[in-house]
């Protein structure tokens, strides 16, 4: 499978009263299209960090300083895909990628969702952001009808005066004239035919994602909803465009295990009708096992690891992994929990070298000089760590 | 709904009932004579004082006079005010018209300019912008507001020789409006130079304004300014703001549609407490400017020891007060929907 | 469980508590020390504390039992410019403009500190009553601060001066009539928030009578907002006195008060035409003066409502 984005050397910083913290040191890794990767870590170890920084949603005090996002961003014009830094480029453009080539979902669904506005609204938003051509063309559809049903000579007349409208939308959605026109107090009423194509949209979207009654739930607000359905109608959000990219921040955390389960296969099975790729982040190994074909283990900023996942859970190659895979509770085993001696570092002042030596119980005399580099230890299967390294270095002498 | 409304006109009156209470006990801090001269339009009358006292029933018990004053006040006799010579409640509404003329500009001036410039602090926390419109906002909370328009007075009146004068209007105006070319509909001079459509007058009473809408919006507009940054500070803060810059919403778009609309929340509440509030102030400027309005007549009510009229003050701004609270709570109800009316 | 065997081991636990709140002031302090808002609003407040300490040394009183009387240089009424003999100028009736302002500082303190410092006690005592018994107490304090909080405070202060008769005691009285509620409903709401906290049912779980609790547990908590709102108070109160004093409700003709003195300044507003600013200094002078004190205390205010405000305090 072809790459989709592929992230290079990516250094976050935030600039806080204590000090610098270094929330990530030279990130590498990429997502194929149509496969769904894992991203594992520990609270605190820069994983939703990595998420907004794709985005570019870093705010200050934060800052990405150095890196490569390149996305191989479908052309309009033609059918060719190019690759593009998604940090070079304006804020116009993020905007525009935003939601609609690469969408993110949240863990706290009830913060991620305004409280002032109804599912329609916030729904729709996606839709009138990205899809004003295509909601334009439905509204032309259903001006043409209403057109032929015939009436007096002033509603044809108001008719056609949207009709201009629209099609002037469809072929410049950003024209300045348009948005002249949305200040004049009656003019401005011809957008309620666009909202209402957005609404009937939002609608579609709830039903395919399995949401009862759509018609009503659109008409209610986010403190009116059960967690389950609060999630679902952000997965709406993120989805309405199609996205080729799913950012999927920790979004069952949260939830009942049940109804983790349903926003699981919903997101499985979205990837199969959708064809999208899913970054999904979580520090549930359990969630990674069920759903991932492959995984990226973070510690501290530092990508650790990098394999498919049964050869990640079969053979372990990191002693980070390996503590993560032996500190998972096993039903019917009697021993007593093995974890990872030591605490988290502080990213202000991290550890030199690799950021996990301080811990390590294989820990050489290199490990805290430089950090290691990913090499290709098996098929597929990448590890940061100088055990490894001796060993292909051996195997190539 | 209406139930609601229903709800809270009772306690309208339960807090007027106390409001009343209060008054009274005010009055009864008064001695009998001091009371019974409230009665006295002519000095000769000062021999019938026990009299007077006895029909007034002013020396009975405590339960029996507020009895018949209340009676009284039901029946929209509220005594003579010595400072304005005719009845209270024809007094009240003498003055109101020009009172409303200045909250007319002043109270929309105040509520956007504070919205406007919270919003703006808060986009821009930390940059100068923000910390010149705090310190601004600091220095107009702590402006004795007497000294304030005195100042500007001085300044704009005394210095620019008369560009920007007290009083409600000029002279010439003054004739015009009272002579029997000029028709009154409110009583408000804006309005009612608007209505009759004579610009002139217009513009002399937009001149004679300045002063005083200013004096009262610079020190009121520094609360509502603070308040707004705060709630935005906090709105900006939340995760939906992060959401709708994930769906690739503009940051005007996200600033003006999800941040501000919660941010508007709790400063509704504040200004409802900011209208019934700006009694204070009214009472301040319009003695300063000498525009007669009901803060001039109370200011002087409160020297000349006119009980009635202060009593008047008292309760008109309860009065005031209740019914802007309940407005507020219906649009509070409004605006946020996760708001039930119970 | 074991109960406090002495009074010493009450004073003893008391003082347990108090430890980490001291290190906790210290942090304050230091973030007080940080912000350079809240030290202009510090600078500011002991200067005038200094100004009204040594008020008898500044401006050396005439009549040595009426010191708040402000001397006069004749009988004239139109006021004189600031020259070698009166630095400030005079004001109307040739008041002197100097020695009121120095002591109008004095002035000023007296009715901050008894406004403030009476409705502290007065507000606390029936907030912690209507918070910690609730019910029927609860109610009727409460409707009691609604009827006051529903009057704006310059009206009511009117009508009771007016009441109680034109003097500057009265004026102190009548604010503290029409100040406690604010105080009386915040100590209530921290106690309704925090009786509800996990650890005052535990502290009544291990026998801790009402009155500990609220001394213990409750009061220390609501100190940081009560210092707050103090703080912010001290400055309107004056503002409000002055007024009144302006107004002519307060201070007598020639008493050393800063509203007092700008009450003068209403009839010389505009001077003669080739000089319309001559007489600036009647009005200009004290208005400062009190300007910078309330500014003074207003700054500090915010500084404590951002620097103990727990959201804020570690960033």
């Amino acid at each position: 499978m072809p790459k989709l984005i592929e992230i290079k050397d990516l250094k976050t910083n935030f600039y806080t009263y204590e000090g610098i913290v270094h929330a990530l040191d030279g990130i590498n890794f990429s997502i194929r299209e149509g496969e769904i990767l894992g991203l594992v870590g520990e609270t605190g170890c820069g994983k939703s960090v990595t998420a907004l920084s794709i985005l570019r949603l870093i705010r200050p005090p934060g800052k990405i300083e150095a890196g490569e996002v390149v996305l191989r961003l479908q052309d309009e014009s033609s059918e060719s895909k190019h690759p593009i830094n998604l940090l070079d480029q304006t804020e116009l453009l993020m905007q525009k990628v935003r939601g609609n080539e690469i969408s993110m979902i949240f863990q706290e669904a009830s913060e991620a969702l305004n409280p002032v506005y109804s599912v329609n609204d916030q729904v729709s938003e996606s839709f009138l952001l990205h899809r004003q051509k295509e909601l334009c063309q439905g509204v032309l559809k259903e001006i043409e009808q209403d057109l032929r049903k015939g009436s007096s000579f002033f509603r044809r007349s108001i008719l056609n005066m949207e009709r201009s409208i629209y099609l002037r939308m469809r072929g410049n959605p950003s024209s300045f004239l348009l948005a002249i026109l949305t200040f004049l107090p009656i003019v401005r009423s011809y957008k309620r035919r666009m909202v209402n194509q957005a609404r009937t949209e939002s609608i579609k979207l709830l039903r395919m994602l399995g949401i009862p009654h759509p018609e009503e739930v659109v008409r209610r607000y986010p403190h009116e909803l059960s967690g389950g359905m609060q999630q679902r109608v952000v997965i709406a959000m993120a989805l309405a465009c199609s996205p080729t990219l799913l950012i999927a921040d920790e979004p069952t955390s949260n939830l009942d295990v049940t109804i983790q389960a349903q926003i699981l296969d919903l997101v499985r099975g979205l990837r199969e009708k959708l064809k999208t790729s899913i970054l999904f982040i979580t520090h549930d190994l359990g969630v990674v096992a069920e759903m991932c074909e492959r995984a990226v283990v973070m510690y501290a900023g530092h990508i650790v690891e990098v394999a498919p996942v049964d050869s990640l859970f079969r053979k372990p190659l990191h002693p980070y992994t390996q503590g993560l895979l032996e500190a998972v509770p096993r039903p019917g085993c009697k021993e007593r929990l093995r974890s990872i001696k030591g605490n988290v570092p502080n990213l202000i002042s991290p550890p030199s070298g690799c950021r996990f030596h301080p811990r390590c119980s294989f820990v050489m005399t290199k490990c805290s000089k430089r950090k290691p580099a990913l090499k290709e230890i098996e098929k597929s299967h990448f590890v940061a760590c100088y055990i490894h390294h001796q060993e292909t270095e051996k195997n190539d002498t | 709904m209406k139930t609601y409304i229903i709800r809270r006109l009772l306690l309208l009156f339960v807090v007027l009932f106390g409001v009343s209470i209060l008054v009274f006990a005010i009055l009864s801090l008064f001695s009998p004579e001091q009371r019974a001269s409230v009665f006295i339009t002519d000095v000769k009358q000062l021999r019938d004082l026990q009299e007077i006292i006895q029909t007034h029933h002013l020396d009975a018990p405590i339960h029996v006079q507020y009895y018949y004053w209340v009676k009284a006040l039901l029946r929209g006799d509220l005594g003579w005010s010595i400072t304005a010579q005719r009845p209270v409640l024809k007094a009240l509404f003498y003055f109101l018209p020009n009172t409303i003329e200045l909250a007319l500009f002043s109270a929309p001036l105040i509520i956007v300019i504070g919205i406007w410039l919270g919003s703006v602090s808060a986009v821009h926390q930390n940059r100068l912008i923000d910390h010149t419109t705090r310190t601004l906002a600091i220095i107009g909370w702590s402006l004795p507001t007497f000294w304030f328009g005195l100042m500007l007075l001085m300044i704009f009146y005394g210095y620019f020789r008369g560009l920007l004068p007290p009083e409600a209007l000029s002279t010439k105006a003054n004739l015009y409006v009272q002579s029997a070319e000029f028709v009154r509909y409110t009583r408000i001079n804006t309005i009612d130079a608007l209505l009759n459509w004579k610009f002139w007058i217009l513009l002399d009473a937009l001149r004679h304004l300045v002063l005083p809408v200013i004096t009262l919006t610079v020190v009121q507009c520094a609360l509502v300014m603070r308040i707004m940054r705060s709630s935005m500070l906090e709105a900006l803060g939340r995760g939906y703001i992060t959401t709708a810059r994930a769906k690739g919403a503009s940051e005007a778009t996200v600033v003006k549609r999800h941040a501000r609309r919660n941010a508007l929340i709790p400063v509704v509440t504040v200004s409802g407490w900011l209208i019934a509030g700006l009694a204070g102030g009214v009472v301040i400027t319009e003695t300063i400017f000498s525009r007669k309005g009901l803060g001039w007549w109370w200011a002087r009510a409160a020297v000349q020891l006119d009980i009635p009229a202060i009593l008047c003050a008292v309760l008109f701004n309860a009065i005031l007060f209740v019914v802007t609270n309940l407005v507020v709570d219906l649009l509070y109800a409004y605006i946020d929907p996760r708001v039930t009316l119970k | 469980m074991r109960e406090p065997k002495s009074k010493y081991q009450f004073w003893n636990e008391l003082g347990k508590s108090v430890k980490p709140r001291v290190k906790e002031l210290k942090f304050s302090l230091h973030r007080i020390t940080r912000s350079p808002l809240s030290l202009v609003g510090l600078a500011l407040i002991l200067i005038f504390a200094m100004i009204a300490m040594l008020a008898p040394q500044l401006a050396p009183p005439k009549r040595l039992h009426e010191p708040y009387h402000i001397p006069r240089d004749g009988y004239a009424a139109a006021p004189q410019p600031p020259s070698a003999e009166h630095v400030f100028g005079t004001t109307e009736g040739q008041y002197d403009v100097y020695y009121g302002v120095i002591w109008g500082t004095r002035t000023a303190f007296r009715i901050g500190f008894m406004v403030v410092g009476a409705t502290i006690l007065i507000g606390l005592f029936l907030g912690s009553l209507a918070g910690y018994y609730g019910g029927l107490v609860d109610e009727i304090i409460m409707r009691l601060v609604d009827i006051f909080m529903s009057i704006p405070t310059l009206i009511l202060a009117m009508a009771i001066v007016t009441a109680l008769g034109h003097s500057l005691d009265n004026v102190v009285k009548a604010l503290i009539i029409v100040g406690w509620p604010i105080y009386a409903r915040l100590i209530r709401g921290e106690i309704l928030q925090v009786r509800e906290e996990d650890y005052v049912s535990a502290a009544r779980a291990v026998g801790c009578s009402n009155a500990l609790i609220i001394l213990k547990h409750i009061l220390p908590n609501s100190v940081y907002p009560m210092l707050i709102l103090a703080s912010l108070d001290i400055g309107a109160v004056v503002l409000v006195a002055a007024a009144l004093s302006f107004l002519g409700l307060g201070a007598p003709v020639g008493y050393a008060d800063w509203g007092q003195m700008v009450s003068f300044a209403r009839n010389w507003i505009v001077g003669p035409p080739q000089n319309p600013l001559a007489y600036w200094h009647t009005i200009t002078i004290p208005g400062l003066f009190m300007l910078f004190f309330v500014l003074g205390w207003n700054l500090l205010g915010d500084a404590f409502r951002d620097i103990l405000d727990p959201r804020l305090r570690r960033r």
